[in-house]
C-alpha cells in the first residue's frame, strides 16, 4: 500500500468514503484569472442553499483563496469527533483553505498540493449533502487536475467566461480539457455580461453572442450573470436575497444546476 | 467499540481518532481485495510535521481493531523525522529549527479542538510554506524532503 498516482490510500481512502454522501460535485472553472469564478462559484452555493437544497462550497485556491472574504467567514476552524467543521453562512457549509492560512502567503510549488486537497476535502465533516460546490483556481496545473481526479465519475463542470474575446479564447482550452478527461460540461456561465445603468444595459466586455459561444464550447450558455458593483460594498448574500437582474441570473443558474 | 466512546477520548485527541480510523478502513478495503483472511502486522510512518501523539494513534488503532480480520495484530507507530531544505541558500533543518516560527503562528489560526488548540499542520501537513520560512535566509521558497504525512510501512496479510 505504497504512495500511487492518485496520491496516498490513507487520505484517499477517506475521500471515497466522504464523496459517497454527496449526490452530485459541481466544478466551476475557467482556467483563467479575473472571470468571476469565485463570485459565480459563491454565488451559485448560495442560490442552491437558498432553494433548499444541502449545499457546500469547497474553495481549493491555494495561493489565492478568496472565498471567506465573498462570504465573510473567517479562521479560526474547529475540529468535531466527526472532522473539521465548515463554516455556516446561513444553510450553507463553506470550506477554504484560506481559513487556515488567514493572510499569510502560501508560496507552494507541485509537490504536495494535490494531497493537500484530499486532505482537506477528506477531513471535513459534510454530512450528507445533494450539491458540492468547487471553486477552482486559474490554470490547468496541480490543483485543477487534482480535483478532476478526486472527483472523477460525480463531477460536472460548469465553464465561467466574459464576453471579452481573450477570455474565451482561454476558456475554450479548459472545454477541450475536460473533453480529453470525460468531465461531462454542465453549460457555460457569461459573467459580467452587461452592466445595467437604470434600465439601460451597457457591454463594458463586448455584447455577449450567444451562438458564438455555444458553437466555440458545443455546450449552452446557461447565465448570463450582470456586473454588479454593489457586491463590493453590500455583500453577495444580501444581495441575493434581494430582487434583482443580479440574483434573478443566479437564481435561473441555480434551477437549471439543481434540476 | 465506537470510536468516540469515552474511553477512547480519554486517550487520544480526535485527530488521532479519526486518522486511526481512516488506516483501518483503507487496510480492511485492502484485505477485501487482495482476499487476505486477515492481518498480523500494520506498521506506519507518521511525519513529524504533523505533531501527532505517536502512543495515542497506536493506542487508538489497537482499539478499532476489534474484527476478526484485524484482531491481535501487531502495530507499530514510528515518527519520520521532518527536514527542509532551502531552494535559495541551500541550507537544510529540522523540526527543532522551526519550534520558534511555528509558536508565533496567530491563535486565531490555530484550528479549536474541543480541550486544546492544533496547528493547521496538525491537519494538513502539507500547508508548512505558509508558516515555515529558512531559518538562515528567511526565504519561503522552501521543500520538505520528508516527514510531512502518513504512510503504511508494512502491512502483513495472511
Amino acid at each position: 500500500m505504497t504512495r500511487s498516482n492518485e496520491g496516498n490510500p490513507i487520505s484517499t481512502g477517506a475521500a471515497k468514503e466522504k464523496l459517497e454522501r454527496i449526490a452530485n460535485v459541481i466544478l466551476v472553472g475557467s482556467g483563467k484569472g479575473g472571470v468571476g469564478k469565485s463570485t459565480v462559484a459563491s454565488g451559485l452555493a448560495l442560490s442552491l442553499s437558498h432553494e433548499g437544497q444541502r449545499t457546500a462550497l469547497l474553495d481549493i485556491d491555494i495561493h489565492g483563496a478568496s472565498v471567506p472574504e465573498y462570504l465573510d467567514v473567517a479562521p479560526p476552524v474547529r475540529s468535531s469527533e466527526k472532522g473539521l467543521e465548515p463554516k455556516m453562512k446561513d444553510d450553507l457549509k463553506v470550506m477554504s483553505l484560506g481559513l487556515f492560512t488567514g493572510s499569510l502567503p502560501v508560496p507552494m510549488r507541485g509537490g504536495g498540493k494535490q494531497e493537500l486537497i484530499t486532505q482537506l476535502f477528506a477531513l471535513t465533516n459534510w454530512g450528507e449533502l445533494d450539491c458540492l460546490v468547487v471553486d477552482l483556481p486559474p490554470s490547468m496545473g496541480d490543483e485543477l487536475l487534482s480535483a478532476l481526479s478526486l472527483f472523477s465519475g460525480k463531477a460536472t463542470l460548469v465553464l465561467v467566461t466574459t464576453p471579452s474575446p481573450g477570455a474565451v479564447s482561454v476558456v475554450s482550452r479548459l472545454r477541450r480539457l475536460a473533453e480529453t478527461e470525460k468531465v461531462p460540461v454542465h453549460g457555460i456561465v457569461v459573467n459580467m455580461a452587461y452592466v445595467l445603468a437604470g434600465k439601460t444595459k451597457t457591454f463594458p466586455f463586448g455584447r455577449p453572442d450567444r451562438k458564438l459561444l455555444e458553437a466555440k464550447f458545443k455546450s449552452t450558455v446557461i447565465a448570463e450573470i450582470p456586473l454588479e458593483p454593489l457586491v463590493s460594498t453590500r455583500g453577495l448574500d444580501a444581495l441575493l436575497k434581494e430582487s434583482n437582474d443580479f440574483s434573478r441570473a443566479f437564481r435561473k443558474l441555480a434551477e437549471c444546476i439543481g434540476h | 467499540m465506537s470510536l468516540y466512546d469515552g474511553r477512547a477520548q480519554r486517550h487520544a485527541n480526535l485527530h488521532e481518532l479519526s486518522i486511526a480510523q481512516s488506516i483501518v478502513d483503507t487496510v480492511l478495503s485492502e484485505v477485501q481485495e487482495k482476499g487476505a483472511k486477515r492481518v498480523t502486522e500494520i506498521s506506519v510512518d507518521v511525519g513529524q510535521l504533523m505533531q501527532l501523539d505517536r502512543k495515542a494513534l497506536a493506542f487508538a488503532l489497537r482499539l478499532l481493531m476489534t474484527g476478526p480480520a484485524l484482531k491481535g495484530a501487531r502495530v507499530h507507530v514510528h515518527v519520520s523525522k521532518a527536514s527542509f531544505s532551502c531552494r535559495k541558500c541551500g541550507s537544510a533543518w529540522g523540526m527543532a529549527e522551526v519550534q520558534k516560527q511555528l509558536a508565533e503562528v496567530p491563535d486565531t489560526l490555530r484550528v479549536r479542538e474541543p480541550d486544546s488548540k492544533e496547528l493547521p499542520l496538525h491537519f494538513l501537513p502539507f500547508l508548512y510554506p505558509a508558516f515555515i520560512r529558512c531559518p538562515r535566509c528567511g526565504s519561503s521558497d522552501i521543500f520538505s524532503k520528508e516527514g510531512e504525512e502518513i504512510q503504511f510501512r508494512r502491512v502483513v496479510m495472511e
